[in-house]
């Protein structure tokens, strides 16, 4: 392997979408001078290497997800996705090279080795030749006269086997010979929505006993492989040995790797076959399985042209590698030699190659690592190696060629070494040939007629370079980002959390209004994130705003399913602001359980900053997912800064439409929510009632609710105390109570006592402040209080109001308390008396004075 | 919510409930026409335009809140839709139950309930649903169509409960609330649609049908399984007379007989195969079952008959009609299994029972023909449809290979035995185990086989007994030492290793490999006898007798060799030992032995065991007299 110095030569470009070829569904196979490469959409190129030029192009009714070959009968064979496998001759192919060779020839003899589409013939594949209609097919291999299908099921993937359709024939959906269900497989959901493309399909791969015929084309194909005696009875028994039967294997996207005895699977539709009976699980890759493919890795004992591959090798998409063998143990016995290896992943494709080689594409580098006992007598890892068994280490070697969506090992390999053919992902049909004599040099003169093939050679070399340093250069400027922006939220974080006491540095503030949104009035909240710290916030971080409603509050199961607004903040400098105005309310039905609270906080996301740079995926040709993304970093991963709580309740949602503000006046009585189409489709419905609820009976027949809150004038007058110098106490408190409501100045303006307001379901809520005497508490005498009245037709709103108020006054309490608190601290003698007269008003509170009638 | 009427709309609006109409109209016009344009790819891409039809027309209807003047309309398209796409996929799927789940909740938007009922489920829906339907008498018909999908899918799921109750809330209006699926079903009567209502692909009567139909017949052949016999004869008439396609016909009518036979009726049962089989679609289950209750009946040559016909059926290829468009009683069948008596399995398998049954019952010859065109059938690749293995439930391929060979040898065919056998050895040759590499092993002492074994030694065996057919002793001899050579190499570790499969452990069961110990034991000890080397043989006889306790044939051969030999004393205490066994009841009939060891065991059966004893007997007291 060391010997082996990859060249690589660009033989022509393909058409590919926008931000590349997604790996799994393009494929390239190659039979003599002639490629078929499908890229993933509906066509299929022909082209010819000797005359480098385009044959022809088919055009088929769906995606194209699997190409298979049978040169022995001179047809491919093609899934095409939705649709079902079509057969094309190779002869027709031909043909319609010879008739259009004269035309096309001038304009494909382009120096640079590009070929546009245009000039081949674009023929169309109608799909009444489709020679087996299925809509579920994924995948398909041809053996001998069969053809081997994997279908989805509704639950289940299926393993059907026909009689192979030749090309030119009609359907016959007679020919099934057999069928079997595998695993489970989870459809993605969706009723209704469309069928969409997997990511991943499963595999399949033929393996046939030495004593078989031999399987179609030539040994290095994309189909069948033909396993050893010792191997194929110990992977599938007694029974398939001796039946000589060939066995299916299937790698699913799920990570399962089964196989069915192909000799079993003969079944009518009456009894379709037992899944226990016929299907072995070989093995679990936990992981997508890419490809599954069998080697020889020891030499034949003697110079046998077919020898028989020694080893099973599968490989999923992470990199996760597995190796079986059959070995004897000390006591002769036949036993299972199995081994797992990790390789750098994403793998994209993978080939097996000659002695050995196994080929495996990655978004950065194309690789090589070699099975094979005899690999380089240097090797160090040679030495814990038991004979005959497998390496316990693979070194993956590279051939300098990044994101290949497909590959395919040619037949036509140079004495000792190998050609590979590839896809890149930017569409570029490629041959990557390792000669195994082109390290030593040779001074050959350079004759001026091979002096234009060396330059051709070292251009195509430059051109493999310099793809493969932008794709390191990107990974490198992705790594270096995210370093830049991990030390950015590391200030910002530090700046937070030092900063407990006094302002902070980073602040959201949150206020509520009303407004018209949509032809339905809105309670909104505002939240208002300053920054006035030294950096700023960038890429990564994210307002998490949580909304959680007072019914789901209280009710602790559904408590999880407060609704979480993420705003992405995009650049935020120092000094900057970002307002985000949410609704919350009323909803569709038209109620608002007050009280909300809305916590802010800030989120930094540690996956999507850091994510892309640590799998070093190239975003076009791999969109970041969950698969490529390594385990260290889970889906919730990042940094939480809480900010800010806030709580809305009734006092702050009402509205007064009675007093005379300009803006406020424009919110109309609330009216419910009328869709256009709603409104048209009433049409039919015909006259309905109007509702005739218990609610609006009793707002019409029942007096209102009414409750009412005592609080001792001295402890508010203490407390508003200068602010609302120049008003009556009683107007001051109705201020403090809706300080946070719009309305705050309108009651200052008017010096009111009491208001009229409207609940957000559109009741309506009076307010009253009156000034009275307790006579009845203390026996010093009647103590001057405050009475505020809520009065409302419905109980629940005069609920919350109340619950608004006795929460103000909570607060209002708990400041006291901590004035207290700190008076006890400071100077006794000072302020004994504002003391004493603190914990009196303390007293009084407590005492019952809630009168709810 | 209340809806107002404004000016202008509603002339627009009745046109686009037409539009939409037209449209379900066609779209079900168009999967009629692909149902009856046979199989081709264009039916298949007509049915699924259909599908895609439907489905873009659901997503129109809902894409709007949900009225009651439309919904009679969208609820016929979304059973429409439920039919098409379970029947082209021939199978109910969980996303259909969301289709159903929506349909009733946008029936619940109009009423405004929707909050209230969603924790309980598809069940709690139904009730609700059923309990809003009563305010409106127009969604009824549509309602019950889509409560008779429900039932099929919960029929196919196997959710009886929720099937029961659902039935239950339907039928509330007639009195009584039975807890008999059947008689539900039977008392259920959906509203006749009105001649002014969209197209359905299938109606709620006929879908009532289905549901009996396949419902009975689930129960029956439940019913039979477990054994509860005259409630499954009822279950099955009710199938039988119900409406249903030939194939479903054949099968209750082969289920009858089943039930019938096992119930002690062999005339009765035999009248419905009769019936079964001229159903002319698929002959192998009741022939297969005629077979049974031949046998049941003793009467081996019509049961050897019907094996026959049976081979002969299974090798006609069985041409799938096209499945019909509809919810079919096919689709609510239970997944055909192997365990059921039903099952009657593939060609291959035919051939095996029918080969087996004959060397069972003596017909040796033809026996040997069947085994050899088994193994015809199962190694010849050349044909492009090749048969399956009988393996599980019936015996593994190597076995097939050893009774095919005990049949020939049995049917006086030695050397084409020897050939079956060499065929086996070199076919397994790759996974018999190598010659031990190394010598460290050495001081474990034992020398493990691999799983292989058993059939290893048992070929060896049986190409022991052709050499003694064919009359050559050294060879037969050295045969049947190489058995025993492997044969007490092999210890019980060997279950562990290797890709064993389950008869494989049962071929190595201990109860086996004692068998197959003592009958070459025998073997080797009678061919000594018969080379006039009774010591040699005295000695194998011992060993038999010591492996094998439970062979009361060793102990004869024994007790024979003995007498040769003149040694009294002992052949007079084995003697008095199988005195007293013969007294004791034969147990082990209960063994099941494999049938290529049955048969090597009966070849070594001493020919006239009572006579034996009683000359001994004789021979005994006139000793005594002396």
């Amino acid at each position: 392997m060391a010997g082996l110095a990859p060249r690589v030569e660009y033989l022509a470009g393909f058409c590919c979408p926008l931000g590349g070829l997604a790996a799994g569904k393009p494929r390239v196979l190659c039979h003599g001078a002639e490629v078929f490469l499908s890229t993933g959409s509906e066509l299929v190129y022909v082209y010819d290497r000797e005359g480098r030029l385009l044959i022809a192009v088919y055009k088929f009714p769906g995606q194209v997800w699997h190409l298979e070959l049978l040169a022995l009968h001179r047809a491919l064979y093609v899934l095409c996705a939705r649709s079902g496998i079509y057969c094309l001759s190779l002869d027709q192919a031909s043909r319609s090279v010879s008739r259009d060779d004269e035309d096309d020839r001038d304009d494909q003899d382009s120096e640079d080795g590009q070929v546009d589409e245009l000039p081949a013939p674009v023929i169309p594949v109608h799909p009444d030749t489709c020679v087996l209609p299925s809509a579920t097919l994924h995948a398909f291999t041809v053996l001998d006269d069969v053809l081997i299908t994997l279908a989805q099921g509704p639950t289940q993937w299926k393993v059907q086997v026909f009689e192979r359709p030749c090309p030119g024939e009609d359907p016959r959906p007679g020919g099934q010979i057999g069928e079997v269900e595998l695993s489970t497989c989870t459809p993605p959901a969706g009723s209704l929505g469309e069928p969409t493309a997997p990511r991943f399909l499963p595999v399949l791969c033929c393996a046939s006993p030495p004593g078989s015929r031999a399987p179609h084309g030539h040994p290095w194909g994309s189909g069948g492989v033909m396993l050893e005696g010792p191997l194929f009875g110990l992977l599938f028994g007694s029974d398939a040995s001796l039946l000589e039967s060939p066995v299916i294997l299937c790698g699913l996207p799920d990570g399962q790797l089964c196989c069915v005895v192909l000799k079993t699977l003969v079944t009518s539709r009456s009894a379709p076959g037992d899944p226990k009976a016929l299907v072995k699980i070989l093995h679990h890759l936990e992981e997508p399985v890419i490809f599954i493919g069998a080697l020889r890795t020891e030499l034949p004992s003697e110079d046998v042209e077919d020898a028989y591959c020694d080893c099973l090798v599968a490989l999923g998409h992470h990199g996760r590698a597995l190796a079986i063998k059959a070995s004897w143990d000390e006591a002769g016995h036949l036993v299972p030699e199995l081994r797992e290896y990790s390789l750098p992943g994403p793998v994209l494709c993978a080939a097996r190659g000659r002695g050995g080689h196994v080929y495996h594409s990655t978004p950065s580098d194309l690789c090589v690592v070699d099975l094979a006992q005899e690999s380089s007598p240097w090797d160090l890892t040679q030495r814990d190696r038991a004979p005959g068994g497998l390496p316990s280490l693979l070194c993956p070697a590279s051939l300098s060629a990044c994101s290949v969506v497909t590959l395919s090992v040619s037949s036509r390999a140079p004495e000792g070494g190998a050609e590979l053919l590839a896809l890149s992902a930017k569409g570029r049909l490629m041959t990557c040939s390792l000669d195994p004599h082109s390290e030593t040099p040779h001074p050959t003169r350079v004759t001026s007629a091979n002096a234009g093939q060396k330059i051709k050679e070292l251009l195509s070399g430059i051109g493999t370079v310099s793809e493969r340093v932008s794709s390191l250069k990107k990974a490198v400027d992705q790594r270096d980002k995210a370093l830049t922006c991990l030390n950015e939220a590391m200030n910002v974080s530090c700046a937070l959390l030092s900063s407990r006491e006094g302002p902070r540095p980073i602040s959201c503030t949150i206020s509520t209004s009303w407004s018209r949104l949509q032809l339905q009035d809105m309670l909104t909240a505002t939240c208002l994130l300053e920054n006035s710290s030294g950096f700023s916030l960038d890429r990564g971080w994210a307002l998490c705003i949580q909304v959680l409603r007072s019914s789901q509050a209280l009710d602790l199961d559904s408590a999880v399913s407060a609704i979480t607004y993420t705003i992405p903040v995009d650049q935020l400098g120092p000094g900057g602001q970002r307002e985000v105005t949410l609704p919350l309310g009323p909803g569709e039905d038209g109620a608002l359980d007050l009280p909300v609270t809305v916590s802010c906080a800030l989120f930094y996301s540690l996956r999507e900053v850091v994510g892309g740079a640590l799998a070093l995926t190239d975003p076009f040709k791999d969109p970041p997912s969950n698969e490529c993304t390594p385990d260290v970093l889970p889906e919730q991963e990042g940094v939480c800064l809480p900010l800010s709580e806030h709580t809305v309740d009734m006092l702050q949602g009402l509205r007064f439409p009675g007093l005379a503000a300009p803006h406020t006046q424009a919110l109309g009585p609330l009216s419910p929510a009328r869709d256009p189409v709603h409104t048209f489709l009433g049409t039919c419905c015909g006259p309905v009632s109007q509702p005739a609820g218990p609610a609006s009976l009793r707002a019409k027949y029942l007096p209102p609710s009414v409750a009412t809150i005592k609080v001792s004038a001295e402890l508010l007058r203490a407390t508003l105390g200068d602010s609302h110098a120049g008003v009556s106490l009683c107007c001051a408190t109705l201020q403090w109570l809706l300080a946070e409501n719009a309305a705050a100045d309108i009651v200052r303006a008017q010096a009111l006592s009491s208001v009229q307001g409207v609940a957000p379901d559109g009741t309506d809520v009076h307010l009253i402040i009156r000034e009275v005497a307790v006579t009845d508490l203390c026996p010093a005498g009647p103590i001057q209080a405050m009475e505020i009245q809520v009065e409302s037709s419905s109980l629940a709103n005069m609920c919350r109001a109340h619950h608004a108020i006795v929460g103000r006054l909570q607060t209002l309490l708990r400041e006291v308390q901590t004035l207290r608190d700190r008076l006890c601290t400071e100077d006794e003698a000072s302020s004994c008396t504002t003391a004493q007269r603190l914990l009196q008003v303390y007293r009084q509170l407590r005492s019952p004075s809630l009168l709810l009638l | 919510m209340a809806h107002r009427t404004p000016p202008g709309s509603s002339a627009s609006h009745a046109s686009c409930l037409d539009l939409w109409r037209e449209k379900n109209d066609q779209l079900v016009q168009q999967a009629k026409v692909a149902q009856d344009s046979g199989l081709s790819p264009r039916r298949q891409q007509l049915a699924q335009d259909a599908l895609e039809g439907l489905r873009g027309l659901l997503h129109s209807l809902q894409g709007l809140p949900a009225a009651v003047s439309v919904l009679p309309l969208e609820l016929t398209v979304i059973c429409n839709f439920i039919t098409l796409r379970a029947s082209l996929a021939q199978g109910f799927t969980e996303d259909l139950a969301q289709d159903i789940q929506q349909g009733l909740e946008r029936v619940l938007e109009t009423q405004e309930q929707l909050k209230a009922r969603l924790e309980h489920g598809l069940r709690g829906l139904w009730d609700s649903v059923l309990h809003v339907s009563s305010l409106l008498p127009e969604l009824l018909p549509a309602l019950h169509h889509l409560a008779g999908l429900q039932a099929a899918l919960w029929l196919s799921t196997d959710r009886l409960g929720d099937l029961t109750l659902l039935l239950q809330t339907l039928n509330v209006s007639q009195s009584g609330a039975s807890e008999d699926l059947l008689l539900l079903l039977k008392t259920w009567r959906p509203p006749a649609e009105e001649s002014d209502a969209p197209l359905t692909l299938q109606d709620a009567q006929d879908l009532r049908g289905v549901l009996l139909t396949a419902f009975a017949y689930r129960q029956g052949l439940q019913e039979l399984i477990t054994g509860n016999l005259p409630r499954a004869l009822s279950s099955l008439h009710e199938a039988a007379s119900g409406l249903c396609p030939r194939p479903v016909l054949v099968q209750v009518y082969t289920a009858l007989g089943t039930c019938l036979r096992k119930m002690g009726s062999p005339q009765r049962a035999l009248l419905y195969l009769v019936a079964a089989l001229k159903g002319e679609s698929t002959w192998g289950p009741p022939l297969l079952e005629a077979s049974r209750l031949y046998r049941q009946l003793e009467n081996t040559a019509a049961e050897i008959e019907c094996l026959e016909l049976l081979v002969e059926a299974l090798s006609v290829a069985h041409i799938p009609e096209a499945p019909q468009l509809l919810i079919e009683v096919e689709l609510l069948l239970p997944r055909p299994d192997p365990a059921s008596p039903l099952h009657c399995g593939t060609q291959s398998q035919a051939k095996y029972l029918l080969a087996s049954r004959c060397l069972q019952t003596g017909r040796a010859e033809n026996a040997a023909e069947h085994y050899l065109d088994l193994l015809a059938l199962l190694l010849d690749g050349s044909e492009p449809k090749f048969s399956p293995p009988p393996c599980p439930p019936g015996p593994c391929v190597p076995e097939v290979f050893l009774e095919a060979a005990a049949a020939l040898i049995q049917a006086g065919r030695a050397q084409d035995a020897l050939t079956v056998c060499e065929e086996l050895l070199s076919r397994m040759s790759s996974l018999l185990p190598k010659r031990p590499r190394l010598w460290e092993d050495a001081r474990r002492g034992t020398k493990e086989l691999p799983h292989c074994s058993p059939w290893v030694s048992a070929t060896y065996l049986l190409q022991g007994q052709a050499w003694v057919q064919l009359g050559a002793q050294k060879e037969a001899i050295s045969e049947f030492s190489r058995c025993l050579e492997l044969l007490f190499q092999a210890t019980p570790k060997d279950k562990e290793q290797g890709p064993a499969s389950s008869c494989e452990q049962g071929c190595t069961s201990d109860v086996a490999l004692q068998q197959l110990r003592a009958a070459a034991l025998i073997s080797r000890g009678l061919e000594w006898v018969a080379s006039g080397q009774d010591t040699k043989a005295l000695q194998d006889f011992l060993l038999s007798v010591q492996v094998c306790p439970g062979n009361q044939d060793a102990s004869f051969h024994l007790l024979q060799t003995l007498r040769r030999l003149d040694r009294r004393d002992e052949a007079t205490a084995l003697w008095r030992r199988l005195e007293a066994q013969t007294e004791l009841p034969q147990e082990n009939a209960a063994w099941s032995l494999p049938l290529y060891l049955e048969t090597c065991l009966g070849w070594i059966h001493p020919p006239d065991r009572e006579t034996l004893l009683e000359e001994f007997r004789t021979s005994l007291l006139e000793t005594r007299d002396l």
